[in-house]
C-alpha cells in the first residue's frame, strides 16, 4: 500500500526526522523486542541445542525437532497432545462462541430487564482464578460428594450422570466444556459492543421491511457483526492452543485419565519443566514451544489470508 | 393510497409528556409536513403512526384500519429515514428487494417494481453497487426506491434531507416534490426546516410540546398565523413582535398603543379597555414611509446584506430590537433613525393568551 508522503515529514531535516521517529516508534520497539521478540528468538535458538548428562551444551541443529515427530517416545504424546487440542479448540468454537453471540444477541434485544445484570453475572467466570474454577469444578463433578449427580438425581435424570472428569472418553470435552463456561463472557461482550454499535435506525428500517427480532438478528446483525466474531475466532484459537492452566488445576501435569485431557501446553510443561519421574529437558521444550509457535503461525497466516481479505468492516 | 387519521393520541414516557392529545386527519394523496423545534414530538408521532413506537392512548387509523395493534409491516406504510438507514451489506437490489421477499412478493413481481422505482429515480446504473460506493444524494435515492417498493399506502418521511448538503438539499427536495405529483401518494413528512415545509406541504401541521398548534396550507399559516408560537415559527427572519394594549373602544373600534409604535385603529369586537395584546408584523411587510395602518420607528444598528434584501436590525425605543427587510441597492447606514410602515393586512394582533384577533386595521 502506498501512503501518501506527508508534506511536514518530506520538509522535515533527516536529523529531526529520526528523533521524531524515534520517540514514537521507541518505546514499542524496546518494549516488543525486550519481552517478545528476544524470548522468541532465544527460544527458536534453544531448540537447536542439545545438552548431555554435564549440563554442556552443544548445537545440533534440526535434530531435536527429528526427534520430537520422529521417535514415537516423543511423536506420540505430541499427536496426542495436538489432536486433544484441536477437540479443545473446536469445542470452544462449536459452543462458546455460538452461546456468546446468542447471550449478546439476547442482551441487545430492545425491553430486556436487567441487562447490567445479565451482563455482569455473565461475565463474572471470566474474571474469576482458574484455579478457583478448576476447584470449583471438580468438587462439584465429584462423583463422591460432588452436587451434580445429587442436582441431576432431583430432576430425575440421575441415570445421566457419570463421573465425566475421570472418564477417557469424556474428560476433555468436559475440561472444554468448564474452559467454555469461564470464557463465554468475552465474546460475548465483544459482540454485545459491536450491536450496540449498529444504528437504530437501520433496525428500525428491517421492522419496517417486515422481519422480526429473530430476522433481523439472522440477515441483518449477525452480518454486520461478522468482522468482530472473526476477531473472536482467532483470539479463540491463540488462547487455546497456548491453553495449560485449567487443565494443570484440575488434572495436573499428567493430564490424565492417561494423557486423555493432554494439550500442547501440559506436554509443553512436562518436557521443559519435567515431572515426577521424567527429567527437565529444555532444549526439547524449547522445540516443543517452537513446534507450538508455528502452529499458531499457521493457523494465523490462513486467517489473514483466507478470511480476513474477504470480510469487510461496514462505517455506519 | 388511503387517508389517515389519527384520535386523541398520547405518548408518554414515565412522567414525561411527548405527545398530548393529537388529532389529525389526513386526506388520500396529501403531502403533510410535520412541522417543528426539536423536541417538539414530531419524529415520535412519525414512528408512532410507522408503528415503531407504541401509543400511550389513541387510535390510528390508515385506509379506513385501526392499526394499533399492527407491526409496521402490516401498516401498509413505508418509511425513509435520516441517515437513510440501507442494509450496508447489500447491493442496491437487494436492499430494495430484501423487504418484499419477506411480505411474500414474488420474484417476478419484485423485479418489475424494482425496475420500475429504478427508472423512476434513476437509479438504474446503481443497481448492482453497494451503499459505501452512492453520494449522500444517491443513497438518500435508494431509500426512496426501497419505500416505493413496497407499494404502500403512506409515506413517511424523517428528515430526509437533513444529511445532504445546501445544494443536493434543494435539488432533492424538487425530486420528492415530482415523485409525489408522479405517484399522487399519501406522504406525512417530517422536518424541523420550514423551507422544506412550505416549498413541499399540501398542508402543514405545526407542532409545539407534543401538541399541534396549527393545520393549515403554507400561505395560510404564513397570511394567518393562529397563535404567537406559528407567527414566530414561520418566516425568517421571525415576526416582530411589540407589547401593546388596548386604551378606548369606540364605535366597535379599538385604539391600540405600545411604547414602541404608534397608536393603531383596529376593528375588534372582543377586545375590552386595559386588554394586553401582541401586535406582530413581518420584517418584509416592513417599508420605510413615513406613517401607514402600523407605524414605528427604530435607530439602524446592523445591517445584513443578503443580495436580492437586507435586513437591519433596529433598537427600538423600549429598548428592544426589531428587524426589517430592505429591498434595493441603498441600505440605510447604522446609527439612522428610521420609520417603517407596514399595511394594514400585514398586522397581526394577538391577545393575553397568545391567541390571534380577527382584526382589520384602517
Amino acid at each position: 500500500m502506498a501512503e501518501p508522503v506527508s508534506h511536514v515529514t518530506a520538509q522535515m531535516p533527516r536529523a529531526k526526522l529520526a528523533g521524531l521517529l524515534l520517540f514514537f516508534l521507541g518505546p514499542a520497539v524496546v518494549i516488543y523486542t525486550l519481552f517478545s521478540i528476544y524470548p522468541l528468538v532465544a527460544t527458536m535458538a534453544l531448540s537447536t541445542y542439545t545438552s548431555d548428562t554435564s549440563g554442556a551444551r552443544s548445537f545440533v541443529g534440526l535434530a531435536n525437532f527429528q526427534t520430537l515427530l520422529g521417535d514415537a517416545l516423543w511423536s506420540k504424546p505430541f499427536w496426542n497432545a495436538l489432536g486433544n487440542n484441536l477437540i479443545f479448540f473446536v469445542v470452544h468454537m462449536c459452543v462458546q462462541n455460538p452461546v456468546g453471540i446468542a447471550l449478546a444477541g439476547l442482551l441487545s434485544l430492545p425491553g430486556v430487564r436487567l441487562k447490567g445484570f445479565y451482563r455482569t453475572v455473565m461475565f463474572l467466570p471470566t474474571m474469576l482464578s482458574v484455579v478457583i474454577v478448576g476447584f470449583s469444578w471438580n468438587l462439584i463433578l465429584s462423583p463422591l460428594w460432588g452436587v451434580a449427580s445429587g442436582a441431576l438425581k432431583a430432576v430425575g435424570l440421575g441415570s445421566l450422570f457419570a463421573p465425566w472428569l475421570g472418564l477417557e472418553s469424556s474428560a476433555l470435552v468436559t475440561l472444554s466444556l468448564i474452559s467454555v463456561w469461564q470464557f463465554v463472557g468475552i465474546p460475548m461482550m465483544l459482540i454485545y459492543a459491536a450491536l450496540l454499535n449498529i444504528p437504530e435506525e437501520l433496525i428500525d428500517a428491517a421492522r419496517v421491511d417486515g422481519l422480526g427480532q429473530f430476522r433481523i438478528f439472522f440477515h441483518i446483525k449477525l452480518p454486520l457483526v461478522l468482522p468482530t466474531i472473526s476477531l473472536v475466532s482467532v483470539l479463540t484459537f491463540v488462547a487455546n492452543f497456548n491453553a495449560f492452566d485449567l487443565i494443570y488445576s484440575v488434572k495436573g501435569a499428567l493430564a490424565g485419565p492417561n494423557f486423555a485431557t493432554d494439550i500442547l501446553g501440559t506436554f509443553f510443561y512436562r518436557t521443559f519443566f519435567g515431572n515426577q519421574l521424567q527429567l527437565g529437558n529444555p532444549t526439547m521444550g524449547a522445540a516443543v514451544a517452537t513446534v507450538m509457535f508455528f502452529i499458531i503461525l499457521l493457523g494465523l497466516c490462513l486467517y489473514l489470508f483466507l478470511v480476513q481479505r474477504r470480510i469487510r468492516r461496514y462505517a455506519f | 393510497m388511503a387517508n389517515l387519521s389519527i384520535e386523541h393520541l398520547n405518548k408518554r414516557y414515565g412522567a414525561t409528556t411527548v405527545l398530548n392529545d393529537v388529532n389529525l386527519s389526513i386526506e388520500d394523496g396529501e403531502f403533510v409536513v410535520l412541522v417543528g423545534p426539536s423536541g417538539c414530538g414530531k419524529s415520535t408521532l412519525l414512528r408512532m403512526i410507522a408503528g415503531l413506537d407504541g401509543a400511550s392512548g389513541g387510535d390510528i387509523h390508515i385506509a379506513g384500519k385501526l392499526v394499533n395493534t399492527l407491526a409496521p409491516a402490516e401498516r401498509g406504510i413505508a418509511m425513509v429515514f435520516q441517515s437513510y438507514a440501507l442494509y450496508p451489506h447489500m447491493n442496491v437490489r437487494k436492499n430494495m428487494t430484501f423487504g418484499l421477499k419477506f411480505t411474500g412478493v414474488p420474484p417476478t413481481e419484485r423485479e418489475r417494481r424494482v425496475t420500475e422505482a429504478a427508472r423512476m429515480l434513476r437509479l438504474e446504473e446503481l443497481l448492482e453497487r453497494y451503499p459505501r460506493d452512492l453520494s449522500g444524494g444517491q443513497r438518500q435515492r435508494v431509500a426512496i426506491g426501497r419505500a416505493i417498493v413496497r407499494e404502500p399506502e403512506v409515506f413517511l418521511f424523517d428528515e430526509p434531507l437533513s444529511n445532504l448538503d445546501a445544494a443536493l438539499r434543494v435539488s432533492t427536495r424538487v425530486e420528492i416534490a415530482n415523485l409525489h405529483r408522479l405517484l399522487k401518494s399519501t406522504i406525512v413528512y417530517v422536518t424541523h426546516d420550514q423551507v422544506e415545509a412550505m416549498t413541499l406541504a399540501d398542508r402543514i401541521v405545526v407542532m409545539n410540546k407534543g401538541c399541534i398548534e396549527q393545520v393549515g396550507k403554507p400561505l395560510d399559516l404564513y397570511y394567518e398565523p393562529a397563535n404567537l408560537f406559528v407567527a414566530g415559527f414561520i418566516g425568517s427572519p421571525a415576526m416582530n413582535f411589540f407589547e401593546a394594549e388596548v386604551e378606548g373602544i369606540e364605535g366597535g373600534r379599538a385604539r391600540v398603543t405600545g411604547a414602541a409604535f404608534r397608536t393603531l385603529d383596529i376593528s375588534a369586537a372582543s377586545l375590552k379597555v386595559g386588554d394586553r395584546l401582541t401586535v406582530g408584523v413581518r420584517p418584509e411587510h416592513l417599508v420605510r414611509g413615513e406613517a401607514g395602518a402600523f407605524t414605528a420607528e427604530g435607530i439602524v444598528e446592523l445591517v445584513e446584506r443578503l443580495g436580492e434584501a437586507s435586513f437591519a436590525y433596529l433598537r427600538r425605543v423600549d429598548g428592544k430590537m426589531f428587524v426589517a427587510e430592505v429591498r434595493g441597492r441603498q441600505t440605510p447606514a447604522p446609527g439612522e433613525t428610521v420609520t417603517l410602515v407596514a399595511a394594514s393586512p400585514d398586522v397581526h394582533v394577538f391577545d393575553a393568551s397568545g391567541l390571534r384577533v380577527a382584526t382589520e386595521t384602517r
